[in-house]
């Protein structure tokens, strides 16, 4: 590598110079006591674990995304997470083993092995709430407004569209219509894409009812009226389907009466984590951004390969993104305006400065009489005590 | 971009194609397309503008969001995947066929081929399905001379009749996919502007025609 390389990150791999930093610490900090005043407790999970219980019942997207090394002691595969909510599942089954409600959150880094997304970081700092033990609709209520709560630390509560979307919509329709195997896998395909074309030809030889509903679905987004078409075109078919239906609307009703400013937006062909979550998903969106900022959905029953299977509902996020939205200038910098010292080991001078900093103020020792430019005060002898005075010349 | 939704169009034999269905759906560039050098045109349908692209930056615009709709060739999405994408429609112009051709007569002779291709990944995906190992060669464009020259056993290439590659000695062995071109959609566009990109796709399909739904 020549040394004019040498400063050159991996693609996809980003850091947070100081400003940045301190609005991404201030907000770790803030949605952690956010989190922590709903009563949710704080777990840090390893940033490495084996595959096996990393990868655990999630799915081949989360094995995609996860690097991968291997452990020589123990002759088996690590992985550094690319996701921490089955790390926290994990510790909620065995580590736990309350049967009460468990409510935890987590903040930390995690790796992509490629990004998830085109531009996107593939060094996330995702910070989340997961509620174990509670098959209730309130709880993922509460998951919903916490997730909306975090937006608002973060002060892009501001035109949010929350996407709701159930996993048992389509999972009814499809167990009522029993399509062969690989039918099905293409199915499920067209509909991630939305395609309708893929879907008419895939649907070429099934029966009229199951093509008529599945290109019904297709159509199924938009507002609260897309429940009352769902029911009229799916429900005929599919009985099964109403009970998502009410789920949805339920939620809906309650989340909207909490925040009324939030657009909620019913997709019933999202399938995003379809071989994972167990009934309501959801995700939020604000302008500017392309890709959903926070997302989550109930995921009953992953503890059971751990050990416990439970009703599991939570959501996460990522913090850099989050920050990166707030855009320059947003909020200002955690540093506030700081206080200019004289560099000294005279005890008085160091009680004050000592006084200063433990009160909550920044004091930056003027090492070589230079006096750093976020100093707006000075620290300066007055009759023989110091004080604090407007920085001279300011 | 409150407001505005921006169209990205495919340049060349597909725009031509495509012109006059936006107009059926009521759509107008501004100005002349064809004869102007700009690449962003306003549209006669209020919130609605036009980029002009090639097709292999048509999903790359979209997936990102600085366009919200797209109109590229469905062999674009097969070699890009269409992730982040939603492609609700085939607009049924442009149709051609995706194939591999070979020097008249060529058979295989081992377990491994050479294909020289602009689409790698179609290509990999369709040797991979018949159990050949392919050496794939990526080539920008002439893939006919490729087999003729010793380079190439094979290519994968779009077919639209047939003469380039009765010209230059090849003949078409197998199709790997019909191409027509499609609308697509980014995600997040579609959450944003629900009404207006709704009411885009209706006047779009409905001006159709009656035959152009079938893929």
């Amino acid at each position: 590598m020549d040394t004019v390389d040498r400063w050159q990150l991996p693609d996809g791999v980003d850091e947070l110079l100081p400003e940045r930093a301190a609005r991404l610490e201030a907000l770790r900090r803030r949605v952690l006591d956010l989190y922590a005043s709903w009563g949710y407790r704080l777990v840090v999970p390893p940033l490495v674990e084996f595959t096996e219980s990393l990868l655990e019942g999630v799915g081949a997207d989360l094995d995609i995304l996860t690097f991968k090394i291997p452990d020589q002691p123990s002759g088996r595969t690590l992985g550094i997470r690319a996701d921490i909510t089955p790390q926290v599942a994990r510790i909620d089954a065995h580590a736990l083993a309350d049967d009460g409600v468990s409510r935890l959150c987590y903040a930390g880094t995690t790796l992509h092995a490629r990004p998830k997304t085109p531009l996107a970081s593939r060094a996330p700092v995702q910070a989340g709430a997961e509620l174990f033990g509670a098959a209730t609709l309130a709880a993922d209520v509460e998951v919903i407004n916490l997730m909306l709560a975090t937006l608002g630390a973060a002060g892009l509560d501001q035109a949010v569209t929350l996407d709701l979307g159930h996993g048992d919509v389509c999972g009814a329709l499809l167990a009522q219509l029993a399509l062969p195997p690989a039918i099905e896998a293409a199915v499920f395909d067209a509909l991630q894409r939305k395609s309708r074309p893929d879907l008419e030809a895939v649907l070429a030889e099934a029966s009229p009812v199951a093509r008529n509903a599945l290109l019904a679905l297709l159509k199924l987004h938009g507002d609260a009226a897309v429940l009352d078409r769902a029911a009229a075109e799916l429900s005929p078919v599919a009985p099964a389907v109403g009970d998502a239906l009410e789920t949805l609307r339920a939620v809906a009703l309650q989340v909207t009466a909490h925040h009324p400013g939030v657009d909620v937006y019913f997709d019933l062909a999202e399938l995003r984590g379809y071989h994972y979550h167990t009934g309501i998903v959801f995700a939020a969106y604000v302008p500017g951004h392309g890709e959903a900022v926070a997302n989550g959905g109930r995921y009953d029953n992953v503890g059971r390969a751990y050990g416990r299977a439970r009703p599991a509902t939570g959501f996460a996020t990522d913090l850099k993104t989050l920050v990166q939205l707030q855009g320059v200038g947003a909020r200002e910098s955690a540093v506030p305006g700081a206080i200019a010292a004289p560099d000294g080991d005279a005890p008085a001078l160091v009680a004050a400065i000592n006084a200063l900093r433990a009160a909550g103020e920044v004091v930056i020792v003027s090492l070589a009489g230079e006096v750093d430019p976020r100093c707006d005060r000075e620290l300066a002898a007055d009759n023989g005590s110091w004080a604090v005075r407007p920085r001279r010349g300011n | 971009m409150a407001g505005t939704l921006t169209l990205a169009l495919t340049k060349g034999r597909i725009l031509a194609e495509t012109l006059p269905l936006l107009a059926r759906a009521g759509i107008e560039p501004a100005e002349d397309i064809a004869s102007s050098r700009k690449l962003v045109f306003p549209s006669n349908r209020p919130g609605l503008r036009l980029l002009v692209l090639r097709g292999t930056d048509v999903p790359t615009y979209v997936r990102h969001g600085a366009a919200d709709l797209g109109v590229v060739g469905k062999d674009m999405l097969l070699e890009q995947g269409a992730e982040g994408l939603y492609e609700p429609l085939d607009l049924g112009i442009a149709r051609c066929r995706l194939m591999t051709a070979a020097p008249a007569g060529w058979r295989p002779t081992g377990s491994r081929v050479r294909v020289a291709t602009k689409f790698v990944n179609v290509a990999r995906r369709h040797f991979a399905a018949r159990g050949m190992q392919a050496d794939i060669i990526k080539l920008y464009g002439a893939m006919e001379l490729a087999p003729t020259m010793g380079l190439a056993d094979l290519i994968v290439d779009i077919v639209d009749s047939g003469n380039t590659l009765r010209a230059n000695g090849l003949e078409p062995l197998e199709e790997i996919a019909t191409v027509s071109s499609r609308l697509v959609v980014n995600k997040a566009s579609l959450r944003a502007a629900h009404e207006p990109i709704t009411e885009l796709l209706g006047a779009l399909e409905a001006a159709l025609p009656a035959d152009g739904l079938a893929a």
